[in-house]
């Protein structure tokens, strides 16, 4: 009986032993790269900029905007209205860290006002790769956002690329989220913004994690055409 | 997949504890090993509520260093990172209780020393302690009632009755060393024997009096589970020094000295490299603590039965902890010196086997960064054995301070025997917690995120003054309400519990357990900046629950074998969330399907609870002791269901499409040899043996193995 019992435990802890094995570490590095699209990872926002008071090393003062240019993947610093007023960007990248994004539109309000860019922005809730077509012009006006930065917010129907957590005080890009988009030009193509960390962490497990680091991809159809299909 | 493999572990674990159920063939007794309702001779332990003892025993069994790493291994306990206040904020969670509400103490006296309300425990050295209770549920009456939560005492070496010592070296994974070297030895014979103390372990019976000392090294490189980071660790490295030492002293037949001192400092610097593409980052994280407790108590037998205890307790905590970048740019610092400072008068009165009493009255000042807060409480509790089956026990606190007044808390107990074999326990106790200084002064900006929290008594000026600046573009209508009027939380807890002991080596508890708080503070958004960052302030909510059963079967059905199973499950909830669900308020009213980009109505079903709570937690022990060969082992397993970590899918709440924490089981096992009479032990200690990680637990060591040798020296 005694001798049993022993074999019964050691078989117990055995299988148990086998059922606790190590498990991978709950990273999964996604491969966005589908042959046609353009990634961009970490692309560095203003890393300098703090918006607390009293932090030392750093004035404090508002994140200054970068812009880039779609279709040669040139980020610029440059925040004269003749830059601004050109179509020389299609993406602003403004406010808390980088995140607001406006388009290069020059008859809506943000950055290109003014200017003669023709940018529009929408969001639809499906993934990157099964957005195949932008909408006609007359829809994609009504349906304008002219920025992405904070999900619904200020008003619930801002639909946005990511949001605050109230629970970690962390930003948390929306998975799935895809923003169809008119460069400065008129061209139509499609953008994914998917991370303001350094790295593109599938979460965010420290609130000291760099940032603005971003990496987003986009497609523009050269063509002219709405359509907007990838691999 | 993840839902199968679950299963599966959840049903070894059961079939291993099956199968100890089922061998009882020979007698024995239990060992305190497993959760008791017993009724503890020491003061602090006489809650109304079940108090599990982890005993001296058990701790060098299995050969845990740090405080954390023990509680780590209690069922319905957790140790979990507060993501929002840093990597080194990280506390122990009790029956899905947040640190913020558990009271540590060190003999009988809370510890002081928190990061944004939780108590690091890994700053405490296992080395010195004889014992540790753990008090689940509010019950107020001799500890302090803003335990609402819990408590944790843990009580240093009493029992002393030979000249001897000890030093114990320990080396393995991460470099991590741990060194203790104590002594102690009772001095000045006395002759005849002393009157036991009522409710106390001082057994010094044939010594005027007690000394021991005790030293503590313990430095770890820490543990990285942060595949970005190139160097770095999640769960940061230190070194840590710690002192401890007693002296009781028999003055006469009377009267009886105790004095007590800790003295522990700790170091730690964590330079965290982020490296992706050509971008490369660097933080570093530096901590310095220094943490002193200290405490003299006069023990005095006034007349038959009658029994007085003066008691003053001093304990400073002074931290620094600077978070700065490579360019030398500080993130954050958090820098402040506390001191606790208490008087107790305490007395205590049998009058009979079955009626007995103690009350008691003192005052605190606490002093942080020259703000004073002073508190006044007195409370009484008797106990009551009505007769050979029936037991109660009745308690009442009063805590006076000046701010918030004055507020009575009761706790109740019952215990029935309905027969040798069965005991049932029931309790009742509430808890009360002002709110702290943060909460009613702060005016904070995080430098990550850009928003202002402003303490309640900050509100109307700060935001006239951020209005006036410029800085606010919207004011909600929630501020107005805001005010001074911040209520202190409340807690209601109830416990019922069943023993069931089949046959004399077999026992078996079930407790149901519900905890309500009321009042709960929490942040709200009460305005907009105008770089479109909110300023939130602090509201009482109506209320969070957290229910549940926790389980416990324990056998020792083969001689040297102890094997014990116990199980919680638990709900944790906020009302104020399925409230808002139900009315359908913006954003709690839809969810987001994260993987399709659907979005539909939520219901009140969809919501999960509270985040780091696993519904499920399930522990598996085996000791075993073979005397003849003096070999002791020991295997232990913790399964944990899976967890929430955050939102993800911008809704404010828990749902099946955000980010969880995977569930997963642990498993530690220990084995050690005595040789030369006792004198000498080695002991192989390995904690989470399969070396399971994961990114979302980013305080959750990896596998660490050691290898220590014990040197004890005494008189055979």
């Amino acid at each position: 009986m005694y001798k049993r019992a022993q074999w019964q435990w050691l078989a117990a802890v055995l299988l148990l032993t086998a059922a606790c094995k190590k498990d991978d570490n709950n990273v999964t590095k996604l491969n966005y790269e589908d042959g046609v699209s353009t990634v961009i990872h970490d692309l560095a926002g203003d890393t300098e900029a703090s918006v607390a008071d009293g932090v030392e090393g750093k004035e404090r003062r508002p994140f200054r905007s970068f812009y880039f240019k779609l279709s040669t993947k040139l980020q610029s610093w440059d925040s004269s209205s003749t830059f601004k007023q050109s179509n020389n960007w299609d993406l602003a990248f403004t406010d808390i860290y980088n995140a607001l994004v406006y388009v290069n539109n020059g008859s809506g309000e943000g950055p290109g006002k003014g200017g003669a860019g023709k940018g529009l922005i929408m969001s639809v809730d499906t993934a990157y790769s099964k957005v195949t077509t932008a909408p006609d012009a007359v829809d994609f006006e009504s349906a304008n956002l002219g920025f992405a930065g904070w999900d619904g917010y200020p008003q619930p129907y801002n639909k946005g690329w990511y949001f605050y957590s109230l629970n970690t005080h962390l930003a948390i890009p929306i998975k799935n989220r895809t923003f169809i988009i008119r460069t400065a030009d008129g061209k139509y193509g499609k953008l994914e913004l998917i991370n303001v960390y350094q790295g593109n962490p599938p979460a965010v497990t420290d609130l000291f994690w760099p940032a603005p680091y971003f990496t987003f991809r986009y497609f523009v159809q050269e063509d002219g055409s709405h359509n907007l299909k990838t691999p | 997949m993840r839902t199968s493999k679950e299963f599966y572990t959840l049903l070894i674990l059961c079939c291993s504890g099956l199968c100890a159920y089922s061998q009882s063939d020979t007698s024995h007794t239990l060992k305190g090993v497993e959760v008791k309702a017993v009724h503890l001779e020491t003061l602090s332990s006489r809650a109304a509520m079940p108090v599990t003892v982890i005993d001296r025993k058990t701790l060098e069994m299995m050969g845990s260093r740090r405080l954390d790493e023990v509680m780590r291994e209690q069922t319905g306990i957790a140790i979990v990172n507060d993501v929002s206040a840093g990597a080194r904020a990280i506390g122990m969670q009790l029956q899905g209780f947040s640190s913020d509400y558990i009271l540590v103490l060190i003999d009988g006296q809370p510890m002081i020393g928190r990061n944004a309300g939780n108590f690091d425990l890994s700053r405490i050295t296992v080395s010195d302690i004889e014992r540790i209770e753990i008090v689940k549920g509010a019950s107020s009456s001799l500890f302090g009632s803003e335990a609402l939560g819990g408590v944790v005492n843990i009580i240093t070496r009493q029992k002393i009755d030979a000249a001897q010592g000890q030093a114990i070296v320990r080396y393995g994974s991460q470099h991590t060393q741990d060194f203790t070297v104590e002594g102690e030895t009772p001095f000045g014979v006395q002759s005849g024997s002393r009157q036991s103390n009522i409710g106390n372990v001082n057994d010094t019976r044939d010594y005027k009096g007690t000394l021991s000392v005790s030293g503590n090294f313990y430095r770890t490189d820490g543990y990285n589970v942060n595949s970005f980071l190139s160097k770095g660790a999640t769960a940061p490295p230190y070194d840590s020094y710690s002192l401890q030492g007693r002296l009781r002293y028999t003055l006469n037949a009377k009267n009886s000295l105790n004095i007590a001192g800790r003295w522990a400092l700790r170091n730690s610097i964590n330079e965290s490299v982020y490296s992706s593409s050509q971008v490369t980052n660097t933080t570093r994280d530096v901590l310095h603590e220094n943490d002193i407790n200290t405490a003299i108590v006069w023990q005095a037998d006034v007349n038959k039965g009658w029994q007085l205890k003066t008691q003053y307790y001093l304990t400073r905590y002074s931290t620094t902890q600077d978070v700065s970048t490579g360019k030398s740019t500080q993130l954050t610092s958090n820098d402040f010196t506390q001191y606790y400072h208490r008087f107790e008068e305490q007395v205590r009165y049998v009058v009979s086997n079955q009626l007995s009493f103690a009350g008691g009255a003192g005052g605190n000042l606490e002093v942080m960064d020259g703000n004073d807060l002073k508190s006044e409480y007195g409370y009484l509790q008797g106990d009551w054995k009505v007769n050979s089956r029936l037991s109660s026990r009745l308690g009442f606190r009063y805590d006076h301070s000046d701010f918030y007044g004055g507020r009575l808390n009761p706790s109740a107990g019952l215990k029935y025997s309905l027969s040798e074999k069965i005991l049932l326990t029931a309790a009742f106790g509430t808890g009360y917690k002002t709110p702290d200084f943060q909460k009613r002064y702060q005016v904070f900006t995080n430098p990550q995120a850009g928003y202002t929290v402003l303490g309640v008594e900050e509100v109307a000026s700060q935001l006239t003054a951020m209005q006036a600046a410029g800085l606010i573009s919207e004011v909600r209508p929630v501020a107005k309400d805001i005010g001074i009027a911040l209520k202190p939380e409340m807690a209601v807890s109830y416990n019922a519990g069943i023993s069931y002991t089949p046959v004399p080596k077999i026992r078996i508890d079930v407790n149901g357990f519900y905890n309500q708080l009321h009042n709960f503070i929490n942040t709200v958004q009460i305005a907009t900046r105008t770089n479109f960052q909110p300023v939130y302030s602090y509201i009482n909510l109506d209320r969070s629950f957290t229910g549940g059963v926790e389980a416990g079967i324990s056998t020792h059905v083969i001689k040297g074998l102890d094997v014990a199973v116990g199980y919680q499950l638990l709900y944790a909830k906020d009302r104020g969330i399925m409230d808002a669900i139900r009315k359908g308020a913006y954003p709690y009213d839809k969810i987001r399907n994260n993987n399709t980009g659907e979005t539909r109505a939520s219901k009140v079903s969809d919501y999960f609870g509270l985040e780091n709570r696993s519904r499920h937690m399930l522990h598996l022990r085996v000791f075993y002791e073979y005397a003849p060969w003096g070999i002791s082992a020991t295997f232990r397993a913790n399964y944990k269901s899976r967890s929430g970590y955050d939102d993800a899918n911008n809704n404010r709440f828990l749902d099946t499409y955000d980010t969880f924490i995977d569930a997963y089981c642990l498993v530690y096992a220990s084995i050690e040899k005595k040789l030369c009479k006792g004198h000498l032990a080695v002991q192989l200690t390995a904690d989470n043996l399969m070396n399971y990680t994961d990114m979302l637990m980013p305080g959750q060591p990896g596998r660490i193995l050691m290898a220590g040798v014990k040197w004890r020296l005494f008189k055979q």
